[in-house]
């Protein structure tokens, strides 16, 4: 992450330690120096907006927006206060908008070049290769939020509800549960060693350290499973898996992919994604790691105790059909929910009672694995 | 989308809601008289301060800036403006605010809540009251702080012609 790095060291070095270095990474591309009177934030964003068109880079004015005010130290443009759209910038802040431009240009996702991103109002480190939360991910969260205030609980000793989270990622999910429940609490597993990393630091920046449990863990590992008992039946399983189809992973955008169709035409070898492209490639009908969820969850929820995930809109029916030809899991889909786009994007599945094979309910402690029938 | 999802409004937004930038208003009419307004029946509140009137989902039209292509994790968009239209009305507010869709859902609906309370209850609406109480305050404080100053002044005045008396009398005394 050649580009990453570079940033990383401007920013740390301050004004003046540049030199010469930063020109090498980008022979073969044309450094584009702010033209001479150019020095407010509007105009700024009018000329990167230019040439990020200029360059076919998607979302120009977007992208030149949140940079321009992430170096002026807003979130977003709308939001700086508006006698900062004419000041004139010093020369540190048009250093910094041209550094980070730069790894626009490379396609790079804007939440990586800014470092962070807001999910559900929480602020979030993001750092590549873990994966970018999604806007229609917020509203999985509201659902479920929805759901735990409607449905009346037996309260136990620990309060909130006991949530498990599949694949968390930067920790979005789980972080935004725990913030809108002061009770509960959250394992969050991932496997992905800079998941766990992103994750744990996230919860430290939030202070929520202390209910939630980040684990490292692979769903689709037979066995590997039973020491998550131990933290006793959860009432809750979300999820965002990998859901692409494995088809359809070749179709995605290159701040994804990071051009990996052009440098494997120019006979270079194929570079390392931006994302990890393990946390979107659900296989061959982008089932996968869905059919590793549903089957490991009915052994970790109580009775009664739900599923809720994010999915490819052609799921629906096909973890509808696939439920069915499971019975021994126990599980129905109650209700499938369309996100702001209108596509069915969320399921919501419940165990509806003990599994058949499996002790009901109880789980005094760690237990030896248990297979059903 | 159900519409118990959007009633609720988390307790900081609340507080963040000044009128924000970026806004634009399109088709504002002119405002009704309070009299011949069509509103939907007020929400019980307390007796002299009755609550903002709530939003009815199903009166509201939301779009966004949809991009081409499947969505979800298969796309990574950064756009997350929401434009929010109340039908009856024919109010819009446009909210670009955060960097979260579901905040800018939650402060648009804010943002029309107070824009459909002004436009159905001009003078009388919650808005028009707040503004007119805040300026009352402060014109209290400011005739306060006036008179805090004058007393002020004349007890220095009265001191000072103390100090004078004084010094007169030792003098007279020596």
């Amino acid at each position: 992450m050649e580009c990453w790095g570079r940033m990383l060291r401007a920013f740390l070095s301050g004004p003046g330690r540049r030199g010469g270095a930063w020109g090498s990474a980008y022979s073969s591309w044309r450094p584009h120096r702010p033209v001479p009177g150019l020095l407010n934030a509007t105009e700024l964003v009018s000329h990167w907006t230019a040439i990020f068109e200029k360059e076919g880079i998607p979302e120009a004015q977007e992208s030149s927006e949140y940079i321009v005010a992430h170096v002026l130290g807003a979130k977003t443009f709308q939001s700086l206060r508006p006698v900062l759209w004419t000041q004139p910038l010093t020369p540190w802040q048009l250093q910094c908008i041209q550094e980070l431009s730069s790894c626009r240009l490379q396609r790079m996702p804007v939440q990586y070049i800014l470092g962070e991103w807001d999910f559900r109002g929480l602020s979030l480190k993001m750092a590549p290769p873990v994966f970018i939360p999604r806007p229609e991910t917020e509203e999985l969260v509201e659902w479920v939020l929805e759901e735990v205030a409607q449905r009346p609980r037996a309260v136990g000793a620990q309060g909130g509800p006991l949530i498990l989270e599949v694949g968390c990622g930067s920790g979005a999910i789980s972080l935004s549960l725990l913030s809108q429940l002061p009770q509960s609490q959250v394992i969050a597993v991932d496997k992905g060693e800079a998941s766990i990393c992103l994750t744990r630091e996230n919860a430290q920046r939030l202070r929520l350290q202390d209910r939630i449990w980040i684990v490292p863990f692979d769903v689709t590992l037979e066995g590997s499973w039973a020491h998550l008992l131990s933290w006793g039946p959860m009432d809750l399983v979300v999820s965002n898996p990998p859901y692409v189809f494995h088809q359809d992973m070749e179709q995605l955008a290159p701040e994804i992919l990071r051009c990996r169709k052009a440098e494997a035409q120019r006979g270079k070898l194929p570079c390392p994604s931006y994302e990890d492209l393990a946390a979107l490639d659900g296989g061959e009908k982008g089932m996968d790691i869905i059919t590793h969820i549903l089957t490991l969850a009915p052994r970790l929820l109580k009775d009664s105790g739900s599923i809720f995930l994010e999915v490819d809109p052609r799921h629906p029916e096909l973890v509808g059909g696939w439920l069915q030809s499971r019975p021994d899991l126990s599980l129905d889909l109650v209700a499938v929910r369309k996100d702001f786009c209108g596509r069915p994007r969320f399921l919501h599945i419940r165990r509806s009672g003990p599994q058949h094979g499996c002790p009901a309910h109880a789980w005094p402690g760690p237990q030896p694995a248990r297979v059903p029938g | 989308m159900s519409a118990s999802g959007f009633l609720r409004f988390p307790a900081p937004l609340t507080r963040r809601c000044m009128v924000p930038w970026g806004l634009r208003l399109r088709e504002m009419p002119a405002l009704l008289s309070p009299g011949t307004a069509v509103t939907p029946a007020q929400m019980a509140g307390r007796k002299d301060r009755p609550a903002l009137l709530s939003l009815d989902e199903s009166e509201l039209e939301e779009q966004f800036v949809k991009g081409h292509g499947p969505g979800g994790q298969a796309t990574n968009k950064t756009s997350n403006c929401v434009v929010l239209k109340h039908i009856p009305s024919g109010l819009v507010v446009k909210c670009h605010q955060t960097r979260s869709v579901d905040q800018n859902r939650k402060l648009a609906r804010k943002i029309l809540q107070e824009k459909v309370d002004v436009f159905y209850n001009g003078e009388n609406s919650l808005v028009y009251k707040d503004k007119r109480e805040a300026e009352k305050k402060k014109q209290e404080r400011k005739k306060r702080a006036k008179e805090t100053l004058e007393k002020k002044k004349r007890l220095k005045e009265l001191w000072e012609s103390s100090k004078s008396v004084q010094g007169e009398r030792s003098a007279d005394s020596d």
